[in-house]
């Protein structure tokens, strides 16, 4: 589904402080994976997943989505597959501030055009599967961090996207919470079919993947 | 993206407000500036029109560039009869205009001795509220002279004394009479008070042997919006080949020059106050976007485009925008048209207004929706502009940068 070749990408090229994030990655990602990216900080975790994501340019490789290669898309083009194909799950939970935890989940599906009952009706049962549906007329900065988070994970699952990618997501969380975030994610990864990439250096989410791709000096080990 | 950006409007309520506020002065204070800028210049306008000028005014061709009998106009008899079929025309009359000699024991002055129709200029002028002395002409006065205050006073005349006058008749023979100072005026116009003098035309025409000829004929229009409109249909039924209808446009080039002038240096003061609000107000959405660079970091991220962005940033200034020009519109138009019906009186020239008697110590404002329209369309095309740069500013991030901005 989602395949890597000779992906190279540079901080700082030319300059005496140059970084090489991410050196010549060959990878294949196939339907429906749980996997985890692992290693020290600084290893290039979230520079390959933002790269995945589209959120970042490469320097050279290709980068395909279904065979398709999406590296050389226009920025719009690339703003229009991270929207419908895409969701996204930060460390910092990013919610829209002005939104209540229902317009947070259904925000994604509503760029997409979704109808209103569509969106109703998707809202409730992910807000169920992640048991927010009580916090639904909440603000954000009325709710707590775990909270917060199950919120940003339904609002990237809630427009059914091919692939979620989530940076660090249990960081900010307690174990308690980190747990129930990772089994609630991988419930969906089961009952949905998404693919779900990981960046994590976080032991309790090793148990929980289906594959583990280790990194170091931004190469895969 | 209209209810998010709402939502935005209500969770950012110092900027909203503070957006809001300035809005809504800036309309205010535009409309009020132009409405009382247009207001005073056609108060001038009026003033000026008011005292002896006409609105529309027909003379023989050359008269006004060379003069002399040869350029009088003939049959006036005939133009008056065309002029009174015209829509549009309040009320006409002929003058005739002269210079002679004017003495008074040892002193002399030289004088525009015009003989005019004493009933229709009462309409047509403000000579007859002019009077500071005396009384006023009458279309049976015989050899009554009306003096400029500035004229009584260089002759040293007072009322009921004899002012002897030579001057040239319409034929270029010399004409001479000895008047009787009847009254004196003052306008405050301080040229006209002292060369103009006036005689009832029936006895001028006599003296002058000027009957049915005239310098020129002074128009008074319905509505002097309407007056160019008027014109054109003068000059229809006019001979073109040897007159010509001017309005007070050409009459008074000078006064509408400088009223433009004045209008051009308020219109440059006026840019730099919009220039300023316009920075304002866009510095404060400026620092507004720049506190949610994360927020739109975000947006981008999970896929709102840079054009749904625009929108979103559009949409608020809008709503904004539109809230405050909403509630400043009908109450800097009511103020207006207040002002128009009840002009401001400058008090502290009040006094000296009433002495002269005639210039208008009112300072009215202007009530034209048209001009109101385009007040509130600039600031709402300002405020629409003002989220341009913001925009730029939001894009030079990476969406994946702006959402670790901090």
């Amino acid at each position: 589904m989602i395949k890597l070749a000779s992906v190279n990408k540079y901080f700082y090229k030319g300059e005496a402080r140059e970084v090489h994030a991410l050196r010549d990655i060959d990878l294949n990602i196939k339907a429906g994976e749980f996997t985890l990216f692992s290693g020290e900080s600084g290893c290039g975790k979230t520079t390959l997943l933002n790269a995945i994501g589209l959120l970042d340019s490469i320097d050279s490789g290709k980068i395909y989505l279904e065979s398709e290669e999406v590296s050389t898309l226009s920025d719009d083009e690339k703003t229009k597959l991270r929207l419908t194909q895409m969701g996204f799950v930060f460390q910092a939970y990013n919610l829209v501030p002005v939104l209540n935890v229902e317009e947070n989940i259904g925000f994604i599906m509503r760029l997409r055009g979704f109808s209103d009952s569509e969106i109703k009706q998707r809202v409730l049962e992910v807000a169920s599967i992640l048991e927010i549906d009580n916090l639904l007329k909440s603000l954000p900065h009325a709710i707590s961090g775990g909270e917060e988070q199950r919120v940003a994970v339904a609002r990237a699952v809630a427009s059914k996207p091919k692939i979620i990618l989530a940076d660090e997501p249990t960081a900010n969380l307690d174990s308690l919470n980190s747990q129930k975030l990772i089994d609630m994610m991988r419930e969906l990864n089961e009952k949905e079919g998404i693919s779900i990439l990981f960046a994590s250096h976080d032991e309790m989410v090793k148990k929980s993947v289906s594959r583990i791709i280790y990194m170091s000096d931004g190469a895969l080990v | 993206m209209f209810s998010l950006a709402l939502k935005n409007i209500l969770f950012y309520k110092g900027r909203s407000i503070t957006t809001f506020i300035l809005t809504f002065i800036s309309t205010v204070f535009l409309v009020l500036y132009v409405s009382m800028t247009d207001g005073s210049h056609d108060s001038m306008l009026k003033n000026s029109l008011k005292i002896y000028g006409g609105a529309i005014e027909i003379y023989h061709k050359d008269y006004r560039d060379i003069g002399g009998n040869e350029y009088l106009i003939q049959d006036v008899k005939s133009i008056e009869s065309k002029l009174s079929k015209i829509d549009g025309i309040k009320l006409f009359s002929s003058r005739y205009e002269t210079y002679g000699l004017l003495s008074f024991k040892d002193n002399s002055t030289a004088s525009m001795v015009v003989g005019i129709n004493p009933t229709k200029e009462i309409e047509l002028s403000q000579l007859k509220s002019a009077l500071q002395s005396g009384e006023y002409l009458k279309e049976s006065s015989q050899n009554c002279i009306y003096l400029g205050s500035g004229v009584a006073s260089k002759l040293k005349v007072k009322l009921g004394d004899e002012v002897s006058f030579i001057g040239g008749a319409s034929d270029n023979s010399f004409s001479a009479d000895i008047f009787v100072a009847c009254g004196i005026f003052k306008t405050g116009l301080f040229e006209f008070d002292s060369s103009a003098t006036f005689i009832s035309r029936v006895y001028f025409d006599e003296l002058m042997l000027s009957k049915n000829k005239a310098s020129y004929i002074t128009i008074k229009v319905e509505d002097l919006d309407e007056v160019d409109e008027v014109n054109n249909e003068i000059i229809k039924v006019l001979d073109s080949e040897n007159l010509e209808s001017l309005t007070w446009k050409t009459l008074m080039k000078t006064m509408v020059e400088a009223m433009e002038v004045d209008s051009i240096f308020g219109y440059i003061s006026l840019s730099l106050f919009l220039i300023v609000i316009f920075f304002v107000i866009m510095i404060y959405g400026f620092i507004n976007v720049s506190s949610r660079i994360k927020e739109f970091g975000v947006l981008r991220c999970i896929g709102l485009s840079k054009r749904a962005v625009f929108s979103l940033l559009l949409y608020e200034i809008f709503i904004l925008s539109s809230l405050a020009i909403i509630l400043a519109t009908p109450i800097a138009g009511y103020i207006c048209y207040y002002y128009s019906i009840n002009p401001i009186v400058i008090e502290g020239i009040a006094q000296m207004y009433q002495d002269y008697g005639l210039v208008s110590d009112e300072l009215p404002f202007s009530f034209d929706i048209f001009t109101i329209f385009w007040n509130i369309c600039l600031i709402f095309i300002l405020n629409l502009l003002s989220v341009v740069y913001p925009f730029f500013y939001i894009n030079s991030f990476k969406p994946i940068e702006a959402s670790r901005h901090v």
